[in-house]
């Protein structure tokens, strides 16, 4: 057996197999990056890793690898760079690799990224001149082979690339043969997107199970009953379950008080979410868990009681 | 297949003549493509004599040309109108983008200064439905995919022209770009190989495009 090389703790984490927790940062449209770093802080003890989103909704943010490389420093919190093939062609991805590499950054998550067109640039050229399948081929070629179309890269980068993948999709086929062709451009790692039907996740995870790609399960426990609405309904694909957003609706009408009001909404998610998680961990079919809920990081420690065991 | 094309709206046309300075106008319209989509033709060129001279606007000439994109019928047809084109200030084209690069190819010896103005926006290559209904199945992007897709084009159907989709903007077969209103082109793509068995081209993970010889000045010399 080959062993896996190592370039990051995330790395490491999915060499020895570990159960691993990952977050999210969302850096918004400021050159300041003071919330990230500070919700970046509130998260480190709990995750291997985190996001770095990248103009999420085509909505203009600061940069995603400037943020990644500053939060990272500062912060000392491993950092998942994700960029999506949106905004730069092959030539401008190739060099911002390397550069990635350069400013300490050793994970990237491959993404399409949502269209220009739904943004708040529209009128900007939509480049998708690779996709996120070739895009996590291009790095392999740069860390594996440490070339760019054969042409040697003089010091090469190390970053470990990861792919996302949609549980929620239909028809679901389309997407599990997807998710064999990031495979065999050579993802590391698969990081879902929001899943709250068991039922559907366990069909799809098996489904994807013969293409040997560790899965971090997309979850987004829901900070307050206006998120939980606001998800269901603005998140194309996703549905929020009728009986958790009444749950959420509860606690927001039945507890006035602000502090027993949240503990109430942690609780729920974790009620909501351990036997959820149980139950795919006892299938052996993930191997860590992706929280999404940016601006929330109060929930962690609960997230690593959801995870134990 | 049809160039489609679109008229400009009527102030940006005007607009465009007033800065070249034009009162004479000499009109070419195009007998094809344009006559179909309702934007030249005979229909066309009475609706815009009709217009010009509501505006006080002196026409020189008008004619309906077969095909205004054929230099050679361009060279024949101009000839007939010489003496009208020499004291026109300006041609009003009623065809494609093509059209009104042709008419300028074609004067370029005798006229090299006439301003041509394009009434009409290009649109696409279009397949034709029906009278009125012309919809883009295929981009001219110089390197077929079709065998591998079933015969959908995902250059043109998907709204990021990927070649390893469908992505996460695809809700439900339909896609993120207009609301979800339209079918996404690699779903489509995916029942079709489907439906014919061949799965197989589907789970195929596709190089990226070649750009290296598209998009500049492409040109089909054989001859």
């Amino acid at each position: 057996m080959v062993e896996k090389k190592v370039y990051s703790k995330l790395g490491a984490a999915l060499a020895k197999g570990e159960f691993i927790l990952t977050g999210e940062l969302e850096p918004e449209k400021t050159c300041d990056l003071s919330h990230t770093i500070q919700e970046a802080k509130e998260m480190a003890p709990f995750v291997v890793a985190a996001n770095m989103t990248d103009s999420p909704l085509g909505i203009v943010t600061i940069n995603s690898l400037a943020a990644s490389a500053i939060v990272q420093r500062e912060t000392g919190l491993e950092i998942i760079w994700q960029q999506t093939v949106r905004d730069v062609n092959k030539l401008g991805l190739a060099g911002m690799i390397m550069g990635a590499h350069a400013l300490g950054i050793r994970n990237i998550l491959s993404l399409t990224g949502d269209h220009t067109n739904l943004g708040d640039v529209k009128e900007a050229k939509p480049v998708f001149d690779l996709d996120s399948a070739t895009l996590v081929k291009l790095v392999r070629e740069m860390v594996d082979k440490k070339s760019i179309n054969g042409h040697e890269i003089e010091c090469p980068p190390t970053l470990h690339v990861g792919a996302a993948a949609n549980p929620n999709s239909d028809p679901i086929e389309a997407e599990v043969l997807k998710i064999g062709r990031k495979a065999e451009a050579g993802a590391e790692f698969i990081q879902t997107q929001v899943v709250y039907d068991l039922e559907k996740t366990i069909e799809f995870l098996r489904a994807i199970k013969k293409y040997n790609v560790p899965v971090l399960l997309g979850l987004f426990p829901m900070k307050s009953y206006a998120i939980a609405k606001g998800f269901d309904m603005f998140v194309p694909g996703v549905d929020v379950p009728k009986d958790i957003l009444a749950k959420w609706k509860r606690i927001k009408t039945e507890i006035t008080d602000k502090k027993a009001q949240n503990e109430a909404y942690d609780q729920a998610n974790y009620e909501f979410f351990k036997p959820f998680v149980t139950e795919l961990k006892s299938k052996r079919l993930l191997e860590g868990v992706h929280c999404m809920a940016v601006h929330y990081p109060r929930i962690f420690p609960k997230l690593i009681e959801v995870i134990k065991g | 297949m049809v160039v489609i094309t679109t008229q400009k709206p009527e102030e940006e046309i005007f607009e465009a003549l007033k800065n070249y300075h034009a009162n004479k106008i000499a009109i070419v319209s195009c007998g094809s493509c344009a006559a179909l989509c309702q934007t030249g033709g005979t229909e066309g060129l009475a609706k815009w004599q009709e217009k010009l001279k509501e505006k006080d606007f002196e026409i020189t000439a008008g004619i309906v040309s077969e095909d205004v994109c054929d230099n050679r019928v361009m060279k024949k047809d101009l000839r007939k109108i010489d003496d009208e084109i020499k004291e026109s200030d300006a041609i009003l084209t009623l065809s494609c983008g093509l059209g009104a690069q042709s008419i300028i190819k074609t004067l370029e010896k005798n006229y090299p200064n006439k301003p041509v103005i394009v009434a009409n926006d290009t649109q696409f290559m279009g397949m034709t439905e029906r009278i009125g209904r012309f919809y883009m199945r295929c981009q001219g992007c110089g390197d077929c995919l079709l065998n591998e897709t079933g015969g959908i084009c995902p250059i043109t159907t998907c709204a990021k022209a990927l070649m390893n989709g469908p992505c996460g903007g695809m809700v439900r077969g339909k896609c993120e770009v207009g609301n979800y209103e339209k079918d996404c082109g690699w779903v489509l793509i995916f029942n079709r190989l489907k439906e014919i068995n061949r799965l197989d081209l589907f789970s195929k993970l596709r190089e990226p495009r070649d750009w290296s010889e598209s998009g500049h000045q492409r040109e089909v010399v054989f001859r």
